[in-house]
């Protein structure tokens, strides 16, 4: 299984969730499945996303799921305040990524 | 204030082109003795306005307070919004240094009284001992031209380390506005001063010397601070929620610092905290909504609230109680939030906002009075979690001859030693704010190596080293956590002089036509081509050089031992830079 947590306007994939409690999705965990196909599955697309975390690591596209991993799913407009979003290279935030440093 | 008198000084060519911390951190370097009790008569209590603080600039109107830290023994600087800057900056006024103090049996307090053209100290026995929200609607009645007001509350005037310079908000509903950290408060409850009032009749917005260039470069700023997903308006052309400052404020943080593992919750013990979701950001956003429409017109709650005049990124908030609708605090800021909350343990979120508001009636600068009472569950007189009991213990800083009372007003640092604490979480003095630097190691970096006591806001690398980014490296790889906190250390100071919010920085780190707007706006005002980096480094080489005649050595820029021996889950690391890494950051400045 994968545990999510989901902020923000996100939180809606669940219903009657609220902003001050945890919003947490348990789903499948499907062997082989990156987090972008992840994302794919709860119909999101990447301009959808800001910073998403993954047991407390930056998520990135690729990284392949495993199984009991934690997730946690922010939208676009809840990220890390900092500059420099277009050196994340997570992919999300901007589309248009010239550089993948990580 | 020894004479209680005033005189007018030019400002002197050497000067010119330093406001805010530039201008704080030179009088300091210069003028006050390293060496001397930074509350008494030789300290200095220093005021300034930002550089283009009452200009058509967005979000410029910061202002810094500078001196000798009571709390740290070191060189001070700490800045705000709120009023003042922009009242001071109309009537040409680009600082204020309060120095001596009235004899030593002289029992009055005075208020400084700004005006264009004209100064007063007016004895104003009745303004001390007051809770502040009280003293500013007080001061706008006995002044009915809405001035600015900063100054200190009963923690000040009982000259404890913990306390705040406290400012009043753009609507006087709320004290809230502190040039909180260093125990600044105390150094002007030393003088015997209760606040400093500016009135800007007749005054006018400070003229740039390149008017075209200044105008062309605002505007490119605001633009990119308007499209920006971290600055940027509150909804956007669908009308869905769009910045996130304006939706959330500052705790935004909360959550996403949570997931990263980042957030230190019961007194630097764990990266993570169940309760965090309670006290958000968006926890806020929801009670703001709820009590909107419960209390139509009524209800005063609110997010994208402007902390100053002409802040266009508006990440403050109106908290408001949820049986009532009406001012519980403002603003409830991620740093507020976290110290009050997360490191005690407490997830109700009315109870973290009457701590809060506690601390901004008292006079208490709310990360070091949050880390304070950590100290007292670290050190066994509270639980944590404890919500009303850290309250009732707040509450007891109301009370003079409380010896409880005076301990929750003294800093972390004396609070832990009292108790017999041996995790106390502080860098010269002052308690580590809301970033725990384990895990978030340039922080540490950051908290070991300025010259203010650990400080986020001196070098805010937390972005750049979760996410790798940086802003004029490309490759982030290249780059060592010390090199990280030097640079964001040098370009932090400069914007702290410019008197824009450090917050334009989210957005002019990714935006090319932004940073050239800010640096336009900066050099265009004076006429002249300021450097940032260089600007920069020259103010951090006044405070390590007052540092230094002051006694720090590189011993001072440690973090304490538990950092290093105590694995924080749930990423399981200590804070591994070594002596000699964090000897090389500021080496040669």
């Amino acid at each position: 299984m994968i545990e999510i947590h989901l902020y923000g306007n996100l939180r809606a994939l669940v219903s009657g969730s609220h902003a001050s409690e945890d919003t947490v999705l348990t789903i499948e965990y499907i062997e082989k499945e990156t987090f972008a196909q992840l994302a794919a599955r709860l119909d999101l697309k990447p301009g959808d996303l800001g910073d998403c975390f993954i047991n407390g690591n930056l998520a990135k596209a690729d990284h392949m799921m495993e199984d009991g991993d934690r997730v946690g799913i922010f939208p676009f407009n809840m990220v890390l305040l900092c500059g420099g979003q277009h050196l994340k290279g997570h992919g999300y935030t901007r589309e248009d990524v010239d550089v993948d440093h990580y | 204030m020894s004479d209680l008198s005033h005189k007018w000084e030019s400002v002197p060519k050497d000067y010119e082109t330093l406001a805010g911390r530039a201008f704080t951190s030179a009088v300091v370097n210069r003028e006050v003795d390293p060496t001397c009790h930074p509350l008494r008569e030789y300290n200095k209590f220093v005021i300034s306005p930002g550089l283009l603080a009452g200009t058509q600039a967005p979000s410029s109107g910061r202002m810094s307070v500078g001196g000798k830290s009571p709390l740290t023994g070191g060189i001070k600087e700490a800045n705000a919004g709120g009023l003042t800057g922009e009242r001071l900056a109309r009537i040409g006024v680009r600082g204020i240094i309060i120095e001596g103090a009235p004899p030593k049996d002289s029992k009055d307090w005075y208020s400084v009284v700004v005006r264009k053209d004209a100064c007063e100290i007016v004895k104003t026995n009745d303004y001390a001992g007051k809770g502040l929200y009280e003293l500013i609607g007080k001061i706008w009645k006995d002044y009915p031209v809405k001035p600015g007001i900063i100054g200190c509350g009963m923690a000040g005037q009982r000259l404890l380390k913990g306390a705040g310079v406290f400012g009043n908000n753009p609507e006087n509903a709320d004290p809230g506005r502190y040039a909180g950290r260093g125990g600044l408060g105390a150094v002007l409850g030393s003088k015997r001063v209760v606040a400093v009032i500016s009135d800007a009749t007749g005054g006018k917005a400070p003229e740039p010397k390149e008017k075209e260039r200044f105008d062309k470069g605002q505007k490119a700023l605001r633009e990119a601070l308007d499209k920006h997903a971290v600055t940027g308006k509150l909804t956007n052309a669908e009308g869905k929620p769009f910045g996130g400052l304006k939706n959330y404020g500052t705790n935004v943080l909360q959550n996403i610092l949570n997931e990263a593992g980042g957030l230190p919750a019961r007194g630097f013990s764990s990266g993570r905290s169940d309760t965090a979701a309670k006290i958000s950001g968006e926890a806020v956003h929801e009670l703001v909504d709820k009590t909107k429409k419960k209390f139509g017109d009524a209800a005063e709650g609110k997010y994208a609230h402007a902390c100053h005049t002409g802040c266009v990124i508006r990440c403050s908030n109106v908290v408001p109680y949820e049986n009532t609708g009406k001012l519980h605090v403002s603003p409830l800021e991620y740093e507020s939030a976290w110290a009050l909350g997360t490191n005690l343990g407490i997830g109700v979120l009315h109870d973290v906002a009457e701590l809060n508001r506690l601390c901004n009636d008292i006079g208490l600068d709310t990360i070091e009075t949050g880390n304070t009472l950590a100290m007292l569950m670290e050190g066994g007189l509270l639980k944590y979690g404890d919500g009303p009991g850290a309250i009732k213990a707040l509450k007891e800083a109301y009370e003079p001859a409380s010896p409880l009372g005076r301990l929750v007003s003294s800093g972390a640092k004396t609070a832990g030693e009292v108790l017999g604490v041996t995790r106390i979480p502080v860098v010269k003095g002052q308690a580590l704010p809301a970033y725990d630097p384990r895990p978030i190691r340039g922080i540490g970096v950051t908290y070991a190596t300025t010259p203010m006591g650990a400080d986020h806001t001196a070098g805010y690398t937390i972005a750049a080293e979760i996410l790798g980014i940086k802003g004029t490296v490309t490759d982030p790889r290249a780059l060592n956590k010390a090199e990280l906190s030097k640079a964001f250390q040098a370009s932090t100071a400069y914007i702290d002089s410019t008197g824009y919010c450090l917050f334009i920085a989210f957005c002019v780190l990714d935006n090319d036509a932004g940073f050239k707007g800010m640096t336009d706006s900066v050099s265009a005002f004076l006429g002249k081509e300021i450097d940032v980096t260089q600007y920069g480094l020259a103010i951090l080489k006044n405070e390590r050089d007052f540092n230094k005649k002051a006694g720090f050595t590189e011993k001072d820029d440690r973090l304490p031992e538990f950092f290093r021996t105590e694995k924080l889950p749930p990423h399981n690391v200590t804070f591994d830079v070594t002596d000699a890494e964090l000897d090389a950051v500021l080496k040669g400045v």
